[in-house]
């Protein structure tokens, strides 16, 4: 079936072939190279159709031109159809173009087709490569009607899309399908040469992308037949341009404002910020109030000089934190400063520790053999404290006017200190009220054991004197210091200082503190030193201390009434036993007076309009009548 | 979490994939117009069958160009091959009147005729090139390639002719598979005697003739769909 070709033969038909690349079918296109060096006979220069329905052939006389007339040469064709086919002439003539046009009736595809030329003469040119097939030589005509479109520009606004759209060539007869045409779009810069080919594509419509703004383009299509090789002629080029849009133009600036106004806004902003930083911080984080110590510096503390801190803390001076005090607090009363020395506070440590704080407190100055002072300072801003938390005693009392203190302690203190009796005596009155921290002291330290700061109010008498009751451990003895008030009543003018130191041997005695319900109820230095001026002047207020003016009305009224008592004796075994350590206020009168609750075992109820008895004394409390029923 | 919707979406695919799978096996079921079947329209139909010649006589073109640079013959020898060419007893419209003048049924019988008539002598073409070293191994494909083109045109050509028959277009007078092949037995024992390039040259033109034809009876059927 196949003819064998030798490896040999192939070769040399590969190197004879290379200039013989002839396209299938495409007769005249064979090398005309070897036609120049011979006479030039007559040819057919092509054979084309355009619409694979009919076609033409040109034909050329060469050098013979004496056959250039026209009528000296005839066209004649050959149709194999049949093996029986014969020659035929040209159906159709154009001797100016020297044009030889057959028509569909002449026309028919796929079938060969060999032309010759023959002259007048009968002399026959007639190339064997002059035979075709019709589909083979079809090129179709050029698209018509392009335009184009513009179809986006893009954002940089640089480039663009364009879309070119046609029309077929009306010759081809595309719609009846009896032509497929491939078109091939070429554009370029119309001042450059070279083309741009696209794809072939069937349709009749192209996009083409990234064309530049400003630049005029050039675009023509041509066609083939799909499958086939031979091109038809270019179409007429259309120009297109696109210059630059405003519009771009205008939204290009106004994004560049918009992002240099966002950043120098935030430049402003962190301009402000970095200046204002603090005014900032504090608004945003308010700095928490730290605790602040008076008297302490607290740039002291940032600095960390502690070493003033501590000279301040630990009171290096004697003033100490004292100095501030007064400053500081003008407005709380009830601050109380309490300086203690450091070697106070070490020997302090070896007593007993059962030692109450009265005891430490008013443990009075030693002698020259100790060492120890205590110092209390009281400061009191109001005179009508009653209580005080602590009563001390002090060498310096009698130079400090300005304080106020508490002459005796509560009755159930120790028993080296004097009864109330004795405070009438003057000299030793005065020398209690320096000495007896002294000889307290060198008394039985044990009876400061379990002792109260406080005493409670048993009865008020009538000149404004307060009967104090002792604590509650020294009820049993109470009958006894009555019995010896008694004994003082009826001896007020013995001898204080023997009286004094007998009693001092005896029970514990107790000090009656009477209080002025009216008046300041406190006993002064002064009043300490009146008393005990007019030592030898019977004093029937001297059981008690009051404050000057009401006992001295009193006293000489008191003395001539030996049952008249500066004080009323309360019925102890009626009113003390059942008497509790305190009792309770219950009201205050309009007189001042004291109204405390009923005991239970109260035999004889306050009557006001009875007639006072001496013995029995409504103790709950005292009105005007009663005073005037006492009194003489 | 994670492997939970990992399974869900695993799941989901295989439902998809399954789906389709059911779609796509149903298909050749699917012949007589059965309800919701996926059936392609008969301009579908066309437009695949011309697409594919189209494609076929690419390929030709293709082979008999090369062929003509290797084994370029001194002279164009077309009038020498024209006269050996098998299928040149077939009665073919040489012309766009006389191929739209002609009969439905006379053209789609021509087309099945062309088919037919070259399904062997490809497929020898492409084995004689394949054991002939000589030729490079993309001729040998793309001879492969053209073999195949013809078979499958033949069964889609066979595939409009029903769809037509069915839809009335045509009446029942052309022949089935066999009829053509007989038709064509006398034929098929000239193609043995003529070379390659010669048969490349024919099936050149007989695909053309294909692909027109086709065109046209597809403008001639159904023209809405892109003439």
């Amino acid at each position: 079936m196949a003819d064998v070709f030798s490896p040999g033969l192939l070769l040399m038909l590969m190197m004879s072939s290379l200039d013989w690349l002839s396209t299938p079918g495409s007769a005249f296109l064979f090398d005309r190279d070897q036609a120049k060096s011979a006479p030039l006979e007559p040819h057919f220069t092509e054979c084309v159709s355009r619409d694979l329905e009919t076609f033409r052939c040109w034909w050329s006389p060469g050098s013979f031109q004496n056959l250039s007339s026209p009528g000296a040469l005839r066209v004649f064709y050959l149709r194999k159809d049949s093996p029986l086919s014969e020659w035929k002439e040209c159906p159709e003539y154009n001797h100016l173009n020297r044009e030889c046009f057959f028509d569909t009736s002449h026309t028919s595809v796929w079938l060969p087709y060999c032309m010759q030329l023959r002259s007048q003469n009968n002399v026959t040119y007639f190339n064997e490569e002059d035979c075709f097939t019709v589909e083979n030589i079809v090129r179709p005509d050029p698209p018509v009607s392009l335009n184009w479109t513009l179809l986006k520009v893009s954002p940089s606004g640089l480039s663009y899309d364009v879309m070119v759209s046609w029309e077929p060539p009306p010759s081809a007869d595309v719609r009846g399908g009896w032509m497929r045409i491939q078109y091939e779009v070429q554009y370029r810069d119309r001042n450059t040469t070279n083309w741009e080919a696209l794809e072939m594509q069937p349709h009749t419509q192209q996009t083409i992308y990234g064309l530049q703004i400003g630049i005029e383009y050039e675009v023509h299509i041509r066609c083939r037949m799909q499958a086939f090789t031979k091109f038809g002629e270019f179409s007429d080029s259309i120009f297109m341009q696109v210059t630059e849009i405003p519009s771009t133009d205008f939204t290009a600036p106004l994004t560049l404002i918009l992002i240099f106004g966002t950043v120098g806004i935030l430049i402003v902003i962190m301009l402000i910020v970095i200046s204002q930083q603090q005014r900032l911080m504090m608004i945003l984080l308010p700095p928490v109030p730290a605790p602040k110590i008076k008297g302490i510096d607290s740039d002291l503390l940032k600095k960390g000089k502690l070493e003033e801190l501590n000279f301040i803390l630990n009171g290096g001076s004697i003033g100490g934190l004292q100095t501030f005090s007064p400053d500081f607090y003008q407005d709380e009363p009830w601050v109380e400063f309490i300086e203690v020395d450091e070697e106070e506070a070490d020997s302090r440590e070896k007593e007993d520790d059962q030692a109450s704080d009265t005891q430490k407190l008013l443990a009075p100055p030693q002698p020259i053999s100790d060492h120890r002072t205590i110092r209390c300072s009281e400061t009191f801003r109001h005179p009508e404290e009653v209580f005080d938390h602590g009563s001390c005693y002090s060498a310096d009392r009698l130079e400090e006017d300005s304080k106020v203190q508490m002459d005796a302690p509560p009755p159930g203190q120790a028993g080296d200190k004097e009864s109330s009796t004795e405070f009438a005596e003057r000299t030793p009155a005065l020398d209690r009220c320096r000495a007896p921290p002294v000889q307290t002291q060198t008394g039985t330290p044990q009876t400061w054991v379990n002792t109260d700061f406080y005493t409670q109010v048993s009865n008020v008498m009538p000149s404004g004197g307060v009967v104090l009751s002792p604590g509650q451990q020294l009820r049993t003895q109470e009958s006894t210091p009555a019995s010896e008030h008694g004994a003082q009543t009826k001896g007020k003018q013995r001898d204080e200082s023997g009286d004094m130191d007998g009693q001092r041997q005896k029970e514990p005695q107790f000090h009656l503190l009477v209080v002025d319900p009216e008046g300041s109820g406190y006993t002064t230095e002064s009043n300490c030193w009146q008393n005990s001026t007019p030592s030898n002047s019977p004093n029937p207020g001297a059981g008690y201390q009051t404050i000057p003016p009401p006992p001295v009305e009193i006293k000489p009224a008191a003395s001539a009434d030996a049952n008249r008592l500066p004080y009323i004796l309360p019925d102890s075994p009626q009113l003390v036993a059942p008497v509790a350590d305190y009792t309770v206020v219950q009201e205050l009168d309009t007189h001042h007076s004291l109204l405390l609750d009923p005991t239970p075992i109260q035999s004889p109820p306050p009557c006001p309009s009875q007639p006072p008895l001496k013995t029995q004394i409504p103790v709950e409390y005292i009105t005007p009548d009663l005073l005037g029923n006492l009194l003489p | 979490m994670m492997l939970a919707a990992c399974s869900v979406w695993l799941l989901l695919v295989c439902l998809v994939l399954y789906s389709r799978l059911k779609v796509a096996a149903s298909a050749p079921t699917c012949t007589n117009g059965q309800a919701g079947c996926h059936v392609l329209s008969l301009a579908n139909l066309f437009d695949r069958v011309i697409q594919h010649s189209a494609r076929m006589h690419g390929i030709s073109n293709d082979l008999h160009s090369e062929f003509e640079l290797y084994f370029l013959p001194s002279k164009n020898q077309i009038g020498r091959v024209s006269r050996n060419c098998h299928t040149s007893t077939i009665l073919t419209p040489n012309g766009k009147e006389n191929a739209q003048r002609m009969a439905r049924e006379e053209l789609t019988e021509v087309i099945l005729k062309l088919l037919v008539a070259w399904g062997d002598p490809l497929w020898h073409f492409h084995q004689s090139l394949a054991h002939n070293h000589e030729f490079s191994n993309f001729s040998s494909n793309k001879s492969l390639e053209m073999s195949d083109m013809v078979h499958e045109l033949r069964k889609g050509v066979q595939k409009v002719i029903e769809k037509m028959k069915m839809l009335g277009i045509i009446g029942n007078s052309l022949g089935g598979l066999g009829s053509s092949e007989s038709l064509l037995a006398p034929v098929s024992a000239e193609w043995r005697l003529m070379k390659d390039y010669d048969l490349l040259y024919c099936f050149r033109r007989d695909s053309s003739k294909i692909q027109n034809y086709l065109k046209i009876l597809k403008c001639r059927i159904v023209p809405e769909h892109g003439c």
